[in-house]
């Protein structure tokens, strides 16, 4: 019977067990760490079949497990990306933010808002200029970031326009956050909020969406650079500019995956 | 948020019930689930109306059918109050599923709560008919315990196991591991015995086990072997189950099933030992390790990288945090991270603490305490469990926890997760917190000191895991910093805002409090900060040219409408200052609206000094609008009040509020009672400032809303040292006139004397109160004592009721002299519980009699006893006289009572109280019990005149634990005393106590004896009564009790002592019929009692349900009528507990009547019905306060006596306005279908003599000892500006009684004008000193007049009427 820390208690955890696939609002990061070893045949194993007697039998996706176990990189985002499917995408996005952030997230699960600073602006806006890409502007973080500040940087405000809030029905105006991942939208629809992906929930509080939001990557005139890719996507054929975005990034830190 | 009961979608419930419980668990709808149709409006009510509609089929998993094939299957069910778990064991069942190695595992899972339910209950049941293996875990609350352990009793026997871990003493004793057993536990001597032995336990029981788990395997081995083992495996599971980790739930299955579950008997199953994790320790997500020394902690914190130097320098505040491990250990840690985080970014840094155990107080001095300097690490500590510092729901140590943070000395915040409760369903609902959560994590922590009780985290229905609640964490972690900065800040650069009320609106009133000579203590606080080193620059030299500053100049009382302007706030300003501003123009337009405002800007009025601000707290604003107002169920503040307090906390930037004295506005605003949400006025208002509340000790239950609503430290100043009212004009020569008859009865003078006594007593008005014989009729010696002996009852009851005079002033404490009538008083009472015999009694006791016997002469006017009485009165205080001059010094102050005591005990002779005595007919008193009593009263009067409540605040200032003290009556519990404390309330389940009972009894049989003589001997049907909160705790739950007793029920406590259920008492105990009863519970009973409210509407549906004869259960009788009547059920038409909608209080009758804005009493009566009539259903309690108008006026209908009870001396029936606010007297006659008035009374339990007067009986008393009495009005005219407005605001409360009960007589009014109209001397000095007060009181007495509760002269009505325009004149600044 021995003391160990607690840090390593909870490694263990994530990494083995924690695989219940929570089917509500917040808990996606956590479940999503022990997919970072997917060579172990059993872990993927063991994920399958629970998935198939969890309550996550209500979500509509069944190529869930296949994919995510994956590694995550800007081309799996990509490819996510391209084909529409917006909740892998979304997924991935969390995953390479964990990934980013560096060991230590990795092997809590999740960000600490205070790790965000060490995610370099280029890898940020590589993400961004995708979901942005991908979504005709409608996603990403930067356009985020541009909803948040005209919310008066206040994240009720916010939650409610990208529409992870619902109204309750009740006398007062009130509102409950949405639930993961029933109640979100994953399709672009003429009337799919703005701004509505890639999800930064708020399990732990808005501290680590705050620090991406004001992160330097983003710091720059957005006119610019919104009407920059507007064109671009427009005019270019889609391949073609992620293609250059994705090299830009491999350029600058090659060996990405993990 | 108050108002979801309005919303007025008539369910047909049953359908909607079932696609909301869909929603939840998104589960296939079970066939067999019949709702019960609700036919009332049930509003925003969910599914079977309880307070969770979560179900435990988001907890079952069961093995795949081809996964577990051939494998035996183990059925687990398990009932928990900690929903962290539920994430933690199906990781675990899912993994050994998995395996497919040695069994299926079928697992299901029960939050205690939700057995509330019955169909969930049935199922519980159901699934323990093949479960295997039972698991329980902290079962505290008593219903749910009883209801666990019947189902789980049936199945006991053929169970494999059943392991209960800490929880109520029944359920554990369910607890079987092979021969190992829990049965007898209490009954024997077994090791557990002692955890359960009712003496009082320092740390709960919880925390013995824990200890016996780590010392019992060093007794194991004594034990035979077979023997040992069970127990081992007890001890295992235990160390299992607190590891919490799916890796140690998953040995743990796998222990037990392997060793228990017959059909795995042969296999071998492996199994770890459990991981053991530190038993207390601090944690940080970022940290590589968990420390069990701060050093080390703070060491590696210097490291981080991911934090500037800034956030690491000395001078970040910083926070210390109390963590509950099982939701480390399990994972559920979000809510905690969110915290973390949310303090780090903003600028603090962070010493999370956590701990297994129930007692948080031993890691706290550990972590956060320097051991060597004993200075603390930390500015501020905020607990994250919810739990009280020792005990959590069990047994909990308040000395203890207080000891601990008194050495900690930091403001101590205790955070709520929601436990009982899903996110949404605390949203939605309007009572806010669950109950019992409020009873075990909100009233609990305030007796240990505990301050803010924010909801933090929420709770998902599907996973049970916890979550941010991402504003209120911010709302939490900002208020937690700016009270870390206040132990931070120099007392120089610390800004203050003082908040006075003006109450009801107008000039005269600006700085009400009760009790509190306003501008005279906030003069006595600044002079006292300024010594001490704030910067109060500017401060005028005295409190009058201060009060001249706030509202202008002294002629600004008559030249200007206005006070003096402070800020004036654009609305653009405003609105980007107050987020929540558009939510309040539904109620008043856009902004700036015509309160607070010039019509371009919103006005903040008050005035600075360097560093203080002194503002004027906006009003409700009733006076804008007042009857849509006034009948709404409730409304928002309107614009100019929320401008003040953005002006407050932005532009001022105040470090802390200090609202001055009781009571403002600000937490009646509309929200949930507890429990606040985003959108809950009280919580936006005081956005994150620091609140200091200045509240008067006799009143904790409204400063226990201002602490729950508005986040205060509320820090309890004295009440005004009572003095007897003593007599004046013809009472003094009644009085005069009986002494001669007593010496001269026998000289033949006798008869005429008793006629003069007679025409002087009717002079008095006496005549309703002593039925007096004609004159001239001829009198037997008999007769004549009689008279006079009641007529001398009467004036000994006058004389010697207790008054508070004067006002308090913060700071002046009073002398000694000044504390001798209170002391009399607190000798007046036995205190058994402490061996103390009450001084009365010990004085009887020498002359041979009983002193019970000697009240019940009196009472009836025996003249003997009536004079034995006054003479053991007059004794006693003499002899309390004699003990204080000794122990004061020439000053009048107290000076060294103990050992002024010690001396004075050592020489029995010169014992000053003997001394006294021994010049009385009391010679012989009983020297023991005399020291006895005097060592406690010499104790009481060091408290009494201590001085803490200026230091108090100064502790709160400079961010310093301000210790908690019970409030109350410091008559009743000298343990109010000293003042200056951080006043809480009680533990809402502890009453009514058994004593309570007893005492309730007494007035009840008294009650209905009396209107059975008045009533041609029959028994009242029904009595209409009222619940306060205030008398409530300070009585320990009389009222309450008196309910019950009337009812024919009696409460009974739990092991903890809680009172959770009752029990009938039979029709041959009671002596007579069960009594119905409609029982108006205060919007502040409601908000603090709720539990109760739940008890007694069992209660009465339980008698209701009774078959009994109709003629012995009016109950029964009653509710039958009403249920044919309305097509109900019987069990809802036996609805008889009503008060406000939920966050809405008093029946605003009051308002109307200060603003004299009302038409007819038929008004009033459609005010009272329309914000009255809200019931409580203890079948569907989630649903909170439901409208039933139909059920309430039915059974007011039926009402044959209204009555309320008086708990203290201070405050009586027109010292404040919420007692007619609540009287139905009249409302009653005009519901009754035979329009009969009902009788009127009240009970005065605040003397050692109970009485049950009429209500007429006793405005006349108090007219008497009060608005006519010189020594009261003169002593509140020595208050100056504050003193007139007392007066006025007696006479205003009494025409409340006239509209309301008509039970005012017309010489009340006659003499009042008499004393302070007719006098001329007397209406200059009150023109002169406020006269807008006085102004008040010329049209209060025209009022009165106009609306027929006084006839008199015209001569009278004209001086009047001159008088009042003379005064409007002098205020709108024309002199003539």
């Amino acid at each position: 019977m021995a003391t160990t820390s607690l840090q390593s208690l909870r490694q263990t955890f994530l990494h083995r067990h924690h695989r219940q696939p929570f089917a509500t609002i917040y808990n996606h990061e956590t479940k999503l760490t022990f997919l970072f070893k997917p060579s172990k045949s059993t872990t993927k194993y063991v994920l399958f079949s629970n998935l198939s007697s969890s309550s996550l039998a209500t979500t509509p996706t069944s190529t869930t497990a296949a994919t995510t176990s994956t590694t995550p990189s800007l081309d799996l985002l990509e490819r996510h990306l391209s084909t529409q499917d917006y909740r892998q995408a979304d997924e991935v996005t969390r995953r390479l933010l964990i990934d980013l952030a560096g060991e230590a997230a990795q092997k809590r699960g999740y960000v600490f808002f205070s790790e965000v600073q060490f995610i370099s602006s280029d890898d940020l806006r590589a993400i961004d200029q995708l979901w942005r890409t991908y979504s005709q502007d409608r996603f990403g973080y930067s356009v985020q970031k541009r909803l948040w500040e005209k919310s008066r940087k206040d994240f009720t405000r916010f939650f409610i326009r990208v529409g992870w809030m619902k109204k309750l029905d009740t006398e007062i105006e009130q509102y409950n956050y949405r639930s993961f991942p029933d109640e979100f939208v994953w399709e672009l629809k003429d009337d799919t909020p703005e701004g509505h992906l890639p999800l930064t929930n708020a399990l732990r509080g808005t501290q680590l969406l705050q620090c991406i939001l004001t992160h330097p990557a983003f710091d720059e005139a957005e006119a610019g650079e919104e009407s920059d890719e507007e064109v671009s996507e427009e005019s270019v054929p889609k391949g073609v500019e992620k293609g250059n975005e994705r090299k830009k990034l491999l350029e600058y830190k090659p060996n990405y995956s993990f | 948020m108050s108002s979801l009961v309005s919303t007025p979608f008539t369910l047909p419930c049953s359908k909607k019930l079932d696609q909301l419980t869909l929603l939840h668990t998104f589960l296939p709808r079970r066939s067999g689930r019949v709702a019960r149709p609700i036919s009332i409006q049930c509003a925003a009510v969910m599914g079977n109306g309880l307070f969770t509609q979560t179900k435990p089929e988001v907890r079952r998993i069961v093995p795949e059918p081809n996964g577990s094939m051939g494998l035996p299957r183990v059925k687990v069910v398990y009932v928990v109050l900690e929903a962290q778990y539920q994430s933690s064991l199906s990781a675990a069942v899912q993994a050994l599923n998995a395996d497919r190695k040695y069994a299926g595992f079928e697992v299901v899972g029960y939050l205690v709560e939700e057995l509330r339910d019955e169909e969930t209950y049935k199922t519980f049941c159901k699934d323990l008919e093949d479960a295997n293996i039972f698991i329980g875990s902290l079962i505290f609350v008593e219903e749910l315990a009883l209801k666990v352990k019947a189902a789980v009793e049936k199945e006991r026997d053929r169970m494999d196991a059943v392991l209960v871990f800490p929880s109520m003493p029944e359920v554990m004793r369910l607890n079987k591991l092979g021969s190992f057993s829990m049965s007898q536990l209490g009954q024997s001597k077994s090791p557990f015995f002692q955890l359960f032995k009712r003496k009082k336990q320092s740390a709960g029981f919880a925390e013995s086990m824990l200890k016996l788990v780590r010392t019992l395997p060093k007794v194991l081995k004594y034990l035979p072997s077979d023997k040992a083992q069970d127990a081992r495996l007890y001890i295992l599971s235990l160390q299992f189950w607190l590891g919490g980790s799916p890796d140690n739930l998953q040995n743990f299955l796998k222990m037990i099933s392997g060793s228990y579950v017959p059909a795995l008997k042969g296999t071998k199953i492996d199994y770890a030992d459990p991981v053991l994790y530190l038993d207390s320790g601090i944690w940080h997500p970022l940290a590589p390790m968990m420390y069990e020394d701060v050093k080390e902690y703070l060491n590696w914190y210097g490291t981080r990288k991911d934090l500037n130097e800034k956030a690491k320098s000395a001078n970040a505040p910083v926070i210390g945090l109390v963590l509950q491990r099982s939701h480390i250990v399990t994972g559920d840690d979000a809510h905690y991270v969110a915290v973390i985080m949310e303090l780090e970014a903003r600028g603090a840094k962070v010493i999370p603490l956590f701990a297994g155990g129930l007692d948080f107080s031993g890691p706290t001095e550990r972590y956060l305490r320097d051991p060597v300097t004993g200075k603390p690490f930390v500015h501020a500590v905020v607990s994250l469990t919810g739990f009280a510092l020792v005990g959590g729901p069990a047994r909990q140590d308040h000395p203890r926890a207080i000891e601990a943070l008194r050495k900690l000395d930091v403001p101590y915040i205790v955070a709520l997760p929601l436990v009982f409760q899903t996110t949404e369903e605390w949203l939605i609902s309007t009572l806010g917190l669950h109950p019992i959560q409020v009873a075990l994590q909100v009233a609990l922590p305030e007796l240990d000191g505990g301050m803010e009780p924010i909801v933090f985290s929420g709770r998902d229905p599907r996973t049970g895991k916890s979550h941010a609640l991402h504003k209120r964490v911010e709302q939490l972690c900002t208020r937690a910093i700016k009270w870390a900065e206040l132990k931070r800040k120099t007392k120089t650069e610390k800004k203050l805002a003082i908040t006075v009320f003006s109450f009801p609106p107008d000039k005269g009133n600006v700085g009400t409090a009760a009790y509190l000579n306003v501008f005279s203590s906030i003069y006595s606080v600044l002079k006292d900060l300024k010594r001490d080193g704030y910067n109060v620059e500017g401060l005028p030299d005295s409190a009058e040219a201060l009060i001249e500053d706030v509202i202008h100049d002294k002629e600004a009382k008559f030249n200007s409408p206005n006070l003096n302007v402070a800020y004036r706030m654009g609305v653009r300003e405003y609105q980007a200052l107050t987020p929540y501003a558009q939510l309040l123009e539904e109620n008043w337009g856009k902004p700036p609206g015509n309160l607070n405002s010039d019509g371009e800007h919103l006005l903040v009025y008050g005035k600075q000094y360097g560093n203080v601000f002194i503002g004027v707290q906006p009003t409700f604003g009733y006076e804008g609008d007042p009857m849509r107002l006034l009948f709404s169920k409730s409304a928002s503040p309107h614009h100019g009040f929320a401008a003040y307090y953005s002006f407050v906390e932005k532009i001022f930037g105040a470090d802390a509020v200090l609202h001055f004295g009781t009571h403002g506005s600000l937490e009646f605003m509309p929200g949930k009672q507890v429990g606040m949400s985003d959108v809950c006025y009280p919580d936006s208002l005081i956005g994150n400032i620091p609140n200091i509340y200045y509240y008067a000790a006799n009143n904790p239950s409204e400063a226990t809303v201002a602490k729950r609503r508005s986040y205060a430290n509320t820090i309890s100043y004295l009440t005004p040292p009572a003095e007897n009212a003593g007599l004046y004009k013809g009472l003094k020569q009644l009085a005069e006139l009986i002494s001669s008859y007593q010496s001269l009865k026998d000289t033949g003078r006798g008869p005429q004397i008793v006629s003069s006594i007679i025409s002087t007593a009717r002079q008095c008005n006496l005549d309703k109160d002593v039925n007096l014989p004609e004159e001239g009729v001829e009198l037997s010696a008999e007769e004549r004592d009689l008279v006079v002996g009641k007529v001398y009852a009467k004036i000994m009851e006058i004389e010697s009721r207790l008054l508070p005079c004067g006002l308090h002033v913060i700071g002046e404490p009073p002398s000694a002299l000044e504390a001798v009538a209170t002391l009399v008083n607190i000798a007046a009472l036995d205190r058994p519980e402490d061996g103390i015999y009450s001084l009365p009694s010990i004085l009887a006791a020498t002359v041979g009699r009983n002193i019970e016997d000697v009240y019940r002469g009196s009472d009836k006017g025996i003249l003997a006893d009536v004079e034995l009485l006054r003479q053991i009165t007059e004794a006693s205080r003499g002899a309390i006289t004699a003990f204080v001059n000794r122990t004061t010094n020439s000053k009048g102050q107290v000076v060294d009572v103990s050992n002024k005591l010690t001396s004075i005990l050592g020489f029995g002779m010169s014992e000053p109280w003997v001394q006294y005595l021994s010049s009385t007919k009391f010679i012989r008193a009983d020297r023991e019990k005399l020291r006895t009593l005097f060592e406690f009263l010499g104790e009481c009067l060091k408290l009494v005149v201590a001085d803490n409540e200026l230091g108090s605040l100064k502790l709160a200032l400079q961010g310093s634990y301000v210790e908690p003290g019970p409030g109350g009556d410091p008559i009743r519990n000298p343990k109010v005393l000293p003042t200056g404390k951080n006043i809480h309330a009680l533990d809402p389940q502890a009453i009514p106590t058994t004593a309570a009972l007893q005492s309730a009894k007494v007035v009840v049989d008294r009650l209905v004896e009396r209107q059975k003589v008045e009533n041609g001997g029959k028994y009242p049907e029904t009595i209409a009564l009222v619940l306060w909160g205030t008398d409530n705790i300070k009585t320990y739950g009389e009222s309450l009790a008196q309910v019950l007793w009337m009812i024919g029920v009696r409460p009974v406590a739990d092991t903890f002592g809680r009172v959770n259920r009752v029990e009938p008492v039979s029709l041959e105990e009671l002596g007579r019929p069960r009594i119905d009863v409609v029982v108006n519970c205060s919007g502040v009973f409601r908000d603090l009692f709720i539990n109760q409210m739940n008890l007694l509407d069992r209660a009465v549906k339980m008698v209701a349900e009774l078959d009994e004869p109709e003629e012995l259960n009016f109950v029964r009788k009653h509710a039958q009528q009403q249920a044919q009547e309305l097509g109900v059920p019987l069990r809802e038409a036996a609805t008889r507990v009503f008060s406000n909608a939920s966050g809405s209080y008093s029946s605003n009758v009051n308002l109307a009547v200060e603003n004299s804005s009302w038409n007819d009493e038929k008004q009033l009566q459609d005010m009272y019905l329309s914000r009255k009539s809200f019931a409580f259903d203890c079948d569907a309690p989630g649903a909170g306060m439901m409208e039933k108008r139909k059920v309430f006026e039915m059974a007011l209908s039926t009402a044959d006596a209204t009555f309320q009870n008086l708990d203290s001396s201070e405050i009586s029936l027109t010292d404040v306005s919420h007692y007619f606010d609540s009287d139905p007297t009249n409302l009653v006659q005009s519901l009754r279908k035979d329009g009969k008035k009902p009788s009127a009374y009240i009970a005065d339990t605040t003397t050692a003599n109970a009485q049950v007067r009429t209500l007429s009986e006793t405005v006349r008393l108090d007219a008497r000892t009060k608005l006519l009495n010189p020594k009261w009005y003169e002593g509140m005219m020595s208050s100056g500006y504050e003193g007139v407005r007392e007066i006025e605001k007696r006479l205003t409360n009494t025409v409340g009684w006239s509209a309301t009960s008509g039970q005012v007589d017309n010489w009340v009014y006659e003499e009042a004008n008499t004393t302070f109209i007719e006098d001329e001397q007397m209406r200059k000095r009150l023109m002169e000193t406020n006269p807008n007060s006085f102004r008040k009181l010329v049209q209060t007495f025209l009022e009165a007049s106009g609306r027929g509760y006084w006839e008199t002269s015209e001569e009278n009505l004209e001086r009047l009427r001159e008088l009042y325009s003379e005064v409007e004149d002098k205020i709108e600044g024309i002199e003539r």
